[in-house]
């Protein structure tokens, strides 16, 4: 052995340093890593489970899609996502509800009774409105402070949620939310809903891609670089900001509203802060300015979630606590090597 | 308001009548009035601390002015919002260079082009004319075959290029480059240089900061002096570097 | 009056003057509609107020060292309680639940191996290099580090002995305090230069109060709810060092910006909230009474002895940080190190150490924050993340960077608090808080006290 060999050839550590760095190559793994779990998912446990999961993390995606928009292009850092999602979630249930259940009211709500395709856009439109209220007070806000307001928007949604039993049943939650209806056909089979949601999360999907490839999406992440001399250059910050802001609320509005569809259970214990906290911790181990980053994270997360399940040692009141250390623990990883995420276009 | 400048009045450019501004009861300018006229090269210089960039940036609206008027054309403003500053005919480059790091040179130059509307920008996909602007500037400043990387992967005299070649693509009439020849080497300086000659030549207004004595010389028609946040003189070059108080001022003495 | 004529003349300001009128009315007409019912609700809110106080001193004091968010103060917090409740479960649980872990006990004990191998290392191995060679300080100091990890290990195995196990500890704190305490007051008031003799008297001293203080512990076993006080502190300050030294250290070279550091230290929230519902269940526990559970009665309203305490240790928390910040070499370097850290370790300050210190320090504010309100209502794990993002408001309405500013805005926010869910019900408290913390960004961004 000469030593010239050795020092040439980079050690292991340095080269998975290396590979760590470089973004086609990782990209390419966790790509094919988790889609190739999902696969051999599918295989082991059948499809009727792979559709079920399959439609959380439709749900996930659009949300992790939204919140990227927000974070990852435009560069404000939101914790308090999960406001949005819930009040897709509570609008879906409020709306839907009608009087066949009234005997398990502790309390009783109001009743709309409306059809599913009717409730959605309200609770998208709902979502907006309160985007706009939120987003015209958190507008002067930046960076940490931002972070800290924005924890007290999920803080203030869950308490909404928690505390107006006039509305909501507080802690009960509300049962029995419908299931799409088209005339006499009734999205009742997991299939149906599934493909419900992948059209959903194609539009939202869709409408992202189409928004960051514009001058629109552009001047987004000039603002997320440097908000002034976007300005300085004749870009009015404040309403780029706030557009943003709204779209995104009401794709997880959209998000919310299919999942009190799907779960036809809606309690505040969906919408906590921690929950936020890990919408946060995927949209950035997917990937900041990414799309295809954020499908990968919420993939990434339904399946870690899942494929605990049948780690048989592993006790299943733990699975979320043992995702969240994982979660955690990724993301300290990540801001130490790849502070843009797996598949990334922005390092924080 | 003393010390009014009426040499300048005759010509019809950016006005500032008593401008002041204090940052924790400091005043880092105090009644600042002059006149930058519309044609040709204008310098402002000044000791360090003059007052300088803060003049810059409350001519375009990165910082908020406490007293005073400032004209430009023919409208005065006591206020002065960044995002206007294209409307009156103003853009800038900042002292320390400011690109948006984490997007390519390309983009960085779109930006300055894009539509300024939010609901048309959202539907605008890349449009033949702002990508021959696009091009066009990049070639000029010497850029192009960088278009894909990152803004904040080059050397630092390319990031100085490339931010007075984003000033550039937008067609307004007045430049204000705040020190565009601080830090670079000789060739990089003569090809600023050249450059702000080539507005110039367009007909546009050029105002620049700078401590390099040769280059105001070479380059301005007329200057502007500050000291320590107030207005000193104004005039032709050769008329200003050579009066007693611009060399006291300089050197302290 | 040109200036108060612009201050009105301005729209925002209005609208603050207008705000703050309604407010102090509200609070008025509150006051003298039922007075006995607002002393109480006074005496609530500085309760309250005290603890986010103190976790907003320990925030403020690291965040204007290294100005970033460090979320892992919410952990510092719940550690702190939780810890009390690990080694005092026996009392509040009867021993109906087995909460002792080797696992956890193990864990801690390593962190402490590696903290005290850290410690002595900086501070022994440049004096002891020429004498010693570096193998023989290595194993030196590893023995050292392991024995206190193996004594950490003892102290937490036996959490009804804990009047017993933390004799020598009790004895080489007081003994160190008396020393140190001793030489700072003679270097003050006599002289700079103390003499050997001096030094003698006071380390015999030292002891012999250690000593009797360690006796006066170990004869009453009614003192373990204290001790463990300072043994929960201790681990979650000892954790914050390791964290800093081990992690933070390393990902502050790379970091383009604080928000990285928020966002890892968000990473570091979320894994130890779960591992605090993985080995506590996540339902929430009582922590013994302290003091008796007494009360005192004051002009109609009740007030625990508890509260007052924990106002005390608000009050002397501040004032303490306020003489280490202002009065010693090490508040000194830490606000040189706050001002500008480069220049800091260009003119030769160990950055690393002070900063390390400060993080220690820092945390256990926060876990004294954490094991007082837990003392007062009940514990649970999402309670560290709340009592974070409470201090973090106290310290933005009192104005960031700021021991003042910190301890005001924490009194101030638990007053609002209180007086704001008057007539809603209690569990608006947190929608109340943040409402404050809204108002006070949008009119006065700067807080109460802007740091100058």
């Amino acid at each position: 052995m000469n030593g010239n060999a050795t020092t040439a050839s980079p050690s292991l550590f340095e080269r998975g340093m290396l590979m760590l760095r470089e973004k086609g190559d990782l990209e390419l793994y966790a790509n094919v890593f988790v889609i190739g779990w999902a696969v051999i998912f599918t295989l082991w446990q059948g499809v009727g489970f792979a559709v079920t999961l399959g439609t959380v993390f439709c749900i996930w995606a659009i949300l992790s899609v939204s919140l990227n928009l927000v974070v990852g292009y435009t560069g404000l850092l939101s914790v308090g996502h999960i406001g949005f999602f819930g009040i897709g979630a509570y609008g879906m249930a409020i709306l839907t509800s009608d009087t066949s259940y009234e005997l398990l009211r502790t309390e009783s709500i109001p009743q709309f009774g409306l059809p599913f395709f009717a409730a959605l856009p309200i609770c998208v439109l709902a979502a907006g409105v309160a985007a706009v209220v939120v987003g015209v007070v958190f507008n002067r806000f930046r960076d940490d402070i931002y972070v800290l307001v924005s924890f007290g928007f999920a803080i203030i949604a869950f308490n909404v949620f928690l505390s107006w039993r006039a509305l909501t049943r507080g802690a009960y939650g509300i049962p029995d939310v419908q299931r799409p209806q088209i005339g006499s056909w009734v999205a009742d089979g997991e299939i149906e809903f599934l493909a419900l949601c992948v059209v959903f999360l194609l539009i939202v999907v869709g409408i992202s891609w189409f928004l960051v490839s514009s001058s629109f999406g552009r001047v987004l992440k000039a603002i997320r670089e440097d908000e002034q001399v976007a300005q300085v250059f004749g870009y009015q910050t404040t309403y780029y900001k706030l557009a943003i802001w709204v779209i995104s609320a009401m794709m997880a509005g959209l998000a919310g509203g299919l999942l009190g569809s799907f779960t036809t259970f809606v309690d505040p214990n969906s919408f906590i802060l921690l929950e936020s906290m890990l919408l946060v911790s995927i949209v950035i181990l997917g990937g900041l300015a990414s799309i295809r980053g954020s499908l990968l994270g919420a993939l990434a997360f339904v399946l870690l979630e899942e494929g605990m399940r049948f780690i048989t040692y592993l006790p299943s009141e733990f699975i979320g606590q043992v995702r969240q250390v994982v979660l955690g623990v990724m993301l300290v990883l990540l801001m130490l090597f790849r502070p843009q995420g797996l598949a990334g276009r922005y390092k924080l | 308001m003393t010390s009014r400048n009426v040499a300048h009045d005759e010509y019809y450019g950016i006005q500032t009548i008593g401008v002041t501004k204090a940052f924790d009861g400091v005043k880092a300018l105090d009644d600042v009035t002059f006149t930058i006229p519309i044609f040709g090269m204008t310098s402002i210089v000044g000791p360090n601390g003059s007052g300088k960039s803060t003049l810059v940036n409350l001519l375009t609206g990165v910082l908020p002015f406490d007293e005073g008027i400032v004209k430009i054309e023919t409208n005065s403003f006591s206020v002065i919002h960044a995002h206007e500053t294209p409307d009156h005919g103003i853009t800038r480059t900042f002292q320390e260079v400011r690109l948006f790091d984490q997007m390519t040179v390309w983009d960085n130059m779109m930006v300055v082009l894009t539509n300024r509307k939010l609901f048309p920008s959202m539907i605008e996909r890349s449009k033949s004319e702002h990508r021959d602007k696009a091009e066009e500037i990049l070639k000029q400043v010497g850029m192009w075959e960088k278009r894909e990387s990152m803004a904040g992967e080059l050397s630092y005299g390319q990031r100085k290029l490339l931010e007075i070649g984003r000033a550039m693509a937008l067609d307004v009439q007045v430049y204000i480059l705040d020190e565009p020849f601080a830090g670079l080497f000789p060739q990089m300086l003569e090809r600023v240089k050249d450059l702000l000659r080539d507005i110039r030549s367009n007909g546009r207004t050029v105002v620049f900061i700078s401590h390099n004595m040769d280059i105001v010389r070479e380059l301005s028609d007329h200057i502007i002096v500050l000291e320590s946040g107030k207005f000193l003189l104004a005039g032709e070059v050769e008329d200003i570097l050579n009066r007693p108080e611009v060399i006291r001022a300089y050197l302290g003495a | 009056m040109t200036d108060a004529r612009s201050y009105i003349s301005n729209r925002g300001n209005v609208l603050a003057i207008v705000l703050v009128t309604l407010v102090v009315a509200y609070i008025g007409w509150k006051i003298t509609e039922s007075p006995d019912q607002a002393l109480q609700f006074a005496f609530n809110g500085m309760s309250v107020g005290a603890v986010y106080a103190l976790v907003a001193l320990g925030f403020t004091i690291v965040y204007s060292t290294v100005w970033f968010f460090d979320m892992y103060y919410g952990a510092a917090a719940a550690l702190g309680a939780y810890g009390v409740f690990y080694l005092r479960s026996s009392e509040t649980l009867g021993g109906l639940y087995e909460v002792n872990n080797p696992v956890v006990n193990g864990v801690f004990s390593l962190i402490v191996v590696g903290v005290a191998f850290w410690a002595l290392h900086t501070a022994l191995y440049y004096r002891l290099r020429t004498r010693f060679s570096d193998r023989a300080l290595r194993i030196g100091f590893g023995v050292s580090a392991l024995i206190a990890g193996a004594y950490v290990d003892v102290v937490l195995t036996r959490p009804e002995e804990l009047h017993v196990t933390l004799i020598p500890a009790v004895l080489a704190v007081t003994a160190t305090v008396v020393f140190l305490a001793g030489r700072y007051a003679y270097a003050n008031l006599i002289s700079s230069r103390e003499p050997m003799v001096f030094n003698v008297i006071l380390v015999v001293i030292g002891v012999a109060l250690g000593a009797f203080s360690a006796f006066l512990i170990a004869d009453s076993p009614g003192s373990k709810l204290y001790l463990s006080w300072a043994v929960s502190c201790f681990l979650a300050g000892t954790v914050s060092l390791a964290l800093y030294r081990g992690l933070y250290v390393f990902m502050r070279e790379r970091a383009r910006s604080p928000l990285v550091m928020l966002v890892a230290t968000l990473g570091i929230l979320l894994a130890f909230s779960a591992l605090i519902v993985i080995v506590f269940e996540p339902t929430p526990r009582p922590l013994p009474e302290p003091f008796g559970g007494s009360a005192h009665e004051i002009a109609g309203a009740n007030i625990k002895t508890l509260n007052l305490f924990t106002i005390g240790v608000a009050v002397a928390g501040f004032l303490g940080l306020l003489w280490l910040l202002k009065k010693t070499t090490f508040g000194r370097t830490v606000r040189a190190i706050g001002d500008d850290e480069e220049v800091a370790k260009v003119v030769g300050i160990n950055t690393t150490v002070i900063i390390a210190t400060v993080f220690f320090i820092g945390a256990v504010f926060a876990a004294l924050g954490g094991l007082l309100s837990g003392h007062d209502t009940a514990i649970q794990p999402r309670m560290g993340l709340l009592l974070l993002l409470k201090g973090w408001i106290a310290s933005v309405v009192g104005g960031i960077g700021n021991l003042q500013g910190a301890i005001l805005g924490g009194f101030l926010l638990g007053m609002l608090e209180q007086f704001g869910i008057w007539d809603l019900a209690g569990e608006w408290r947190d929608v109340v808080s943040f409402v404050v913390l809204i108002l006070f960004l949008s009119f006065w961004p700067a807080g109460i006290l802007p740091r100058k």
